[in-house]
C-alpha cells in the first residue's frame, strides 16, 4: 500500500480490529485453555533459571541414585545418572518449543510464500515454484536433514533449518490449492476491477482467506517438528549439550528404562508433547473463529 | 373426483436456536388431478417449506401442524414404507438447480433408473430398466445415445430436462417443481416450460410449481396462489391474478415483471437522456473490432467475442442481451480491461486503455464493475464499510474517507449509512448486498458501470428497485451504464439502447423502442417470442 494519509484512522481500525477480535477469541473456552497452557508452558520454560539451579543438570554434581521411581526429594525419579526428571523435563521444554517454534514458523513462512505466489501469478512462475516443491516433496527429509546438519555446523540453528526446510512442501501445496479456489470468488474480480494491486489482492483478500489453513497446518507441523527434532538427537545430530524432550526420549530407549519398567523417565517428555501440540491445536481453532467470521454466526 | 392434494391449515414452524419461526401460516390448497397450480412469492416467503412438506421432506427442526391428504392419505400417518411409495410413486419433485441434484460421478441413465429399480416389486432386468430409461429420455427430447453422459457433459437446459425425466420415471400423480428455470436463459427456459406443460397436460399429471417469477407460473399453470410471509394471501385463475390482483403483493410481483412494448413497464426517465446532446454523447467505452478467444482443454482456439463494435455513451443505459454462452460477460470484462483483447482495441474517452501501472488504475476507477452474485462479490471477511472504502484504499486512501462512505452508502439507498457500515455481509439481504457492491463502485465517482446480470439472483420487488436506482444514478450522476443481461424486460424496463449479442456477435443495435418492438434480426425475434409473457391489461 502507498502510506495511508490518514495514520490515526487506520490505526484506530486497526486496535478496534484487534479488541474485538480478543472479545470473539475470549468466548472460545477452548482457546482460552489452550493459551493458558501455552503461557504457563512458555513461562516457566523463559523462567527456567531462575526458578530452578541449573547444576540439576550437571552429571559430576548430582547425588541422587539412578533410575529411582518418584519420591520427596525427586517428584517424577531420576534418570540413567541420577538427574531429576522434573528438572530435565522443565530444561527440555525450552529447547523443544524453541526448536518447534522457530522450524514451524520457517516452514509456515517459506510454505505460505510459495504457495501464494504460485497460485496467484500462474505461468512460468508458478512452474518453477512447483518443480522446487516438487523436489523438495519427494526429497527424504531425514536425509537431507542429516545431510544439512554434518554440512552446517551443529547447533539449535542447523536443526532448526533442517526441520524448516524439509517440512514446508506441505504447506505450500496446501496453500496453493486454497489460493486457487480464494481467487475464483467474484470479490477477487471485484477487487480487481477497483484497480487493485497484487499486493492488494494478495494482502486484503487472499491472504485473510488463506491464513485460518495456515494457522491450521502449522499446528501440526509445531508437532511434528517437535518430533523430527527428537528424531535428529536420537540419531547424535543435535547439540548434545542441550537437553529436549526428544534427546530424554532417546536416552530413555538407550539406557533400558523402557525394559526396566521406569514409566517416570518416559512419562513426562511425552505427555509434554501432548500438551504442548494440544493447546496448539486448541489455539488455532480459536484463532480461526477470529479470523472467519461466518463461524461466529450461531453465537450471536 | 377426488382432489390428488388436500392441504388444511398447514403450517411449518422451525426450531430455531433463538426463537421458533413460523414459516408457514394456515395455509389451505387443494389441487384436482391433471390442474397446474403456481405458487408465487419472494425468497423466503414459505413457498419451498411448503411445497416439501407434501413429501415431508422437510429437515427435523421443522414441525408441521395441520393435515396433508396425498392422494387420500393423511402423509402424517404413513408408516416410513408407505411414505417411501408415496415419494416419486404418487408425487414426484423436480429440485432447483439441476447441477447440484444430480449426482456428478453417474450417467444420467443410471440416476433416471435410480427410482425405477427403487420402486419395482421385483427385480427388473437391465434390459427392462434400459428400455424404460430410453423411453423416459426420448419423452423430455434427450437422444438416447446421450444416456452414458455425465451431468457436466449436459447443458443447464438438458440437465433440467433429466431432472424431469426423474420425476416422470414412477409415473406419479402430482410432480412438485421447484424453480425448475431459475438458472436458465431465456430461450431454454421457454424450451423446458414448454416440455413440462406438455407433458403434465398429456398424462393428467397435477402439477405444482414453485417460481418467484409469477410471468413464468402464468406461461404453465391454470392457476396462481401467491404466499407472502408465510400466508396464502391470494389464489385464483392465472389471468385473473396477473390482470386484477386483489391483494397489493400480488401487483408488486406481478408489476416487477416487465411487459415489453407496454409503455407502463417502462420505467420513468428511461430513453430520456437528460444531458445536452452534443458534449455529453460522445462515446465514453467503445470497443472496436474486438475479438477475444480461449483455449480449451484439447488446445483448440474457441472464439467467445467476434469482432465487435460497441460504443457506451456518456449519459446512457446500454443493455447487451443474449442467450448464455453468447460471449456478453467475457466482452464485459474486455471492456473492464480485465481481459486484454486478441484483436482489436478498447477506448475509454478516445484514448486505447492503459495496461498497466498508474494509468490503469485511474482507469479503474472511471469504469467500475458490479457482479451478477452480490453474495460473492464481497469478501464476507470485510464489513460493509471495508468493502466500501476498498476502492479508496485502493487509490490511495482519501482524507475524507469516512464521508465518502457515508456519502456513497447513501447514494446506493443504504439508509441510514451508520446502521449498515458496521455490518457483515451475512446479516445483510440480497439486494443490501448488491447495493453495497454499488456504493462500493460509487465511491470512486466512476463514469461508466458495468453491470453484469445486476438483478439476475434478486427478488422480484428488490428486482425494480435496483433497476430504479441505475436509473436515478444515471440522472443525477450522470453514471453511464453497460448492463449485461438475459432478460428482455430489464432491457425494455430501463436501457435506452440494446445490443443484441449471438454467439460472440453483435447482430442488432439500437434504441430499446425500436429494437424491441420492431426488431430487424430473425434471432432478436426468436428471444423476444421466448419471452414469459401473461396478457396484462393489453387484452
Amino acid at each position: 500500500m502507498s502510506a495511508p494519509p490518514n495514520p490515526t484512522g487506520v490505526t484506530g481500525r486497526r486496535v478496534a480490529a484487534l479488541a474485538e477480535g480478543w472479545r470473539v477469541y475470549r468466548a472460545d473456552r477452548g482457546g482460552l485453555f489452550g493459551l493458558a497452557v501455552l503461557l504457563l508452558v512458555v513461562g516457566l520454560a523463559l523462567l527456567a533459571p531462575v526458578l530452578t539451579r541449573s547444576e540439576g543438570l550437571d552429571v559430576t554434581r548430582v547425588r541422587g541414585e539412578p533410575l529411582r521411581p518418584p519420591s520427596a526429594t525427586n517428584w517424577l525419579g531420576t534418570d540413567e545418572s541420577g538427574r531429576s526428571v522434573l528438572l530435565l523435563t522443565w530444561w527440555g521444554a525450552r529447547m523443544s518449543l524453541l526448536v518447534g517454534l522457530s522450524a514451524a514458523a520457517l516452514s509456515m513462512v517459506i510454505g505460505t510464500v510459495v504457495g501464494l505466489l504460485a497460485a496467484h501469478f500462474g505461468g512460468w512462475v508458478a512452474t518453477l515454484l512447483l518443480r522446487v516443491t516438487d523436489f523438495f516433496l519427494v526429497l527424504p527429509a531425514l536425509v537431507l536433514a542429516i545431510a544439512l546438519s554434518t554440512v552446517l555446523s551443529r547447533g539449535v540453528f542447523t536443526i532448526v533449518l533442517a526441520i524448516g526446510v524439509t517440512s514446508w512442501p506441505q504447506t505450500a501445496r496446501l496453500v496453493r490449492a486454497q489460493t486457487l479456489t480464494v481467487e475464483t470468488r467474484p470479490y477477487i474480480e471485484r477487487a480487481r476491477a477497483l484497480g487493485g494491486g497484487h499486493r492488494h489482492l494478495l494482502g486484503k483478500h487472499v491472504l485473510p482467506a488463506v491464513l485460518p489453513l495456515v494457522f491450521a497446518t502449522t499446528t501440526l507441523t509445531v508437532a511434528s517438528a517437535i518430533i523430527a527434532e527428537s528424531t535428529l538427537s536420537f540419531l547424535g545430530l543435535g547439540d548434545p549439550s542441550m537437553i529436549s524432550w526428544g534427546s530424554m526420549l532417546k536416552s530413555a530407549m538407550d539406557t533400558g528404562a523402557v525394559t526396566a519398567g521406569a514409566w517416570w523417565y518416559l512419562l513426562p517428555p511425552g505427555l509434554g508433547i501432548a500438551i504442548v501440540v494440544l493447546s496448539f491445536t486448541l489455539c488455532g481453532r480459536a484463532l480461526e473463529t477470529v479470523l472467519n467470521p461466518r463461524l461466529r454466526g450461531t453465537r450471536r | 373426483m377426488n382432489p390428488i392434494l388436500r392441504m388444511d391449515g398447514v403450517s411449518v414452524t422451525y426450531r430455531g436456536s433463538v426463537r421458533p419461526r413460523q414459516a408457514v401460516i394456515d395455509a389451505n390448497l387443494t389441487l384436482e388431478p391433471g390442474a397446474t397450480l403456481g405458487l408465487a412469492g419472494e425468497s423466503g416467503c414459505g413457498k419451498t417449506s411448503l411445497a416439501l412438506a407434501v413429501l415431508r421432506l422437510l429437515p427435523r427442526s421443522a414441525d408441521v401442524d395441520g393435515t396433508i391428504l396425498l392422494d387420500g392419505q393423511d402423509i402424517e400417518r404413513l408408516t416410513w414404507g408407505g411414505l417411501r411409495a408415496a415419494r416419486w410413486a404418487s408425487a414426484s419433485v423436480v429440485f432447483q438447480g439441476a447441477m447440484h441434484a444430480l449426482n456428478p460421478v453417474r450417467t444420467i441413465a443410471d440416476q433416471i433408473a435410480e427410482p425405477i429399480r427403487l420402486h419395482s416389486s421385483e427385480r427388473l432386468s437391465a434390459a427392462v430398466s434400459r428400455a424404460r430409461v430410453v423411453e423416459l429420455l426420448e419423452r423430455v427430447e434427450i437422444p438416447a445415445r446421450r444416456r452414458d453422459a455425465y451431468p457436466h457433459e449436459l447443458s443447464g437446459g438438458q440437465r433440467q430436462r433429466v431432472m424431469i425425466a426423474m420425476a416422470l420415471a414412477c409415473e406419479p400423480r402430482l410432480i412438485i417443481a421447484d424453480e425448475p428455470t431459475t438458472a436458465l436463459d431465456v430461450v431454454v427456459q421457454s424450451q423446458v416450460l414448454s416440455l413440462l406443460r406438455r407433458l403434465v397436460a398429456e398424462r393428467g399429471i397435477a402439477l405444482l410449481m414453485i417460481s418467484h417469477d409469477l410471468s413464468v407460473l402464468a406461461a404453465s399453470c391454470r392457476r396462481l396462489a401467491v404466499m407472502y410471509r408465510g400466508r396464502l394471501v391470494e389464489e385464483g385463475p392465472a389471468h385473473r391474478l396477473a390482470s386484477a390482483p386483489e391483494h397489493e403483493h400480488t401487483g408488486e410481483l406481478a408489476a416487477a415483471f416487465p411487459t415489453i412494448g407496454d409503455t407502463a413497464s417502462r420505467y420513468q426517465g428511461a430513453g430520456e437522456p437528460v444531458g445536452a446532446a452534443g458534449s455529453t454523447r460522445r462515446p465514453l467505452l467503445s470497443a472496436e473490432g474486438v475479438s477475444v478467444e480461449f483455449t480449451d482443454r484439447h488446445r483448440n482456439r474457441v472464439p467467445a467475442v467476434r469482432e465487435v463494435d460497441l460504443d457506451v455513451t456518456g449519459d446512457e443505459i446500454l443493455a447487451l442481451v443474449g442467450q448464455s454462452g453468447s460471449g456478453k460477460t467475457t466482452l464485459a470484462r474486455t471492456l473492464l480491461g480485465l481481459r486484454r483483447p486478441d484483436t482489436g482495441v478498447v477506448h475509454y474517452d478516445g484514448r486505447p486503455i492503459p495496461t498497466s501501472g498508474r494509468r490503469l488504475r485511474d482507469f479503474r476507477g472511471n469504469v467500475q464493475l458490479v457482479l451478477q452474485d452480490p453474495t460473492g462479490a464481497l469478501n464476507p471477511r470485510h464489513t460493509v464499510y471495508e468493502a466500501v472504502a476498498e476502492g479508496l484504499r485502493v487509490h490511495g486512501g482519501a482524507a475524507d474517507e469516512a464521508a465518502r462512505v457515508h456519502e456513497a452508502l447513501e447514494a446506493a439507498e443504504l439508509r441510514p449509512a451508520e446502521e449498515f457500515a458496521g455490518r457483515f455481509p451475512h446479516e445483510l439481504s440480497g439486494g443490501q448486498r448488491q447495493r453495497v457492491v454499488i456504493a462500493g463502485a460509487l465511491v470512486l465517482c466512476p463514469r461508466v458501470l458495468v453491470a453484469d446480470e445486476p438483478v439476475a439472483s434478486l427478488d422480484a420487488t428488490v428486482r425494480g428497485e435496483i433497476l430504479a436506482l441505475l436509473l436515478r444514478l444515471r440522472r443525477e450522476r450522470g453514471v453511464s451504464s453497460l448492463v449485461i443481461t438475459h432478460d428482455l424486460g430489464l432491457a425494455w424496463n430501463i436501457a435506452d439502447r440494446v445490443a443484441v449479442m449471438r454467439a460472440g456477435a453483435i447482430v442488432e443495435t439500437g434504441p430499446v423502442e425500436r429494437v424491441l418492438i420492431d426488431p430487424e434480426h430473425e434471432y432478436t425475434t426468436e428471444l423476444l417470442a421466448a419471452v414469459p409473457s401473461f396478457e396484462r391489461s393489453v387484452s
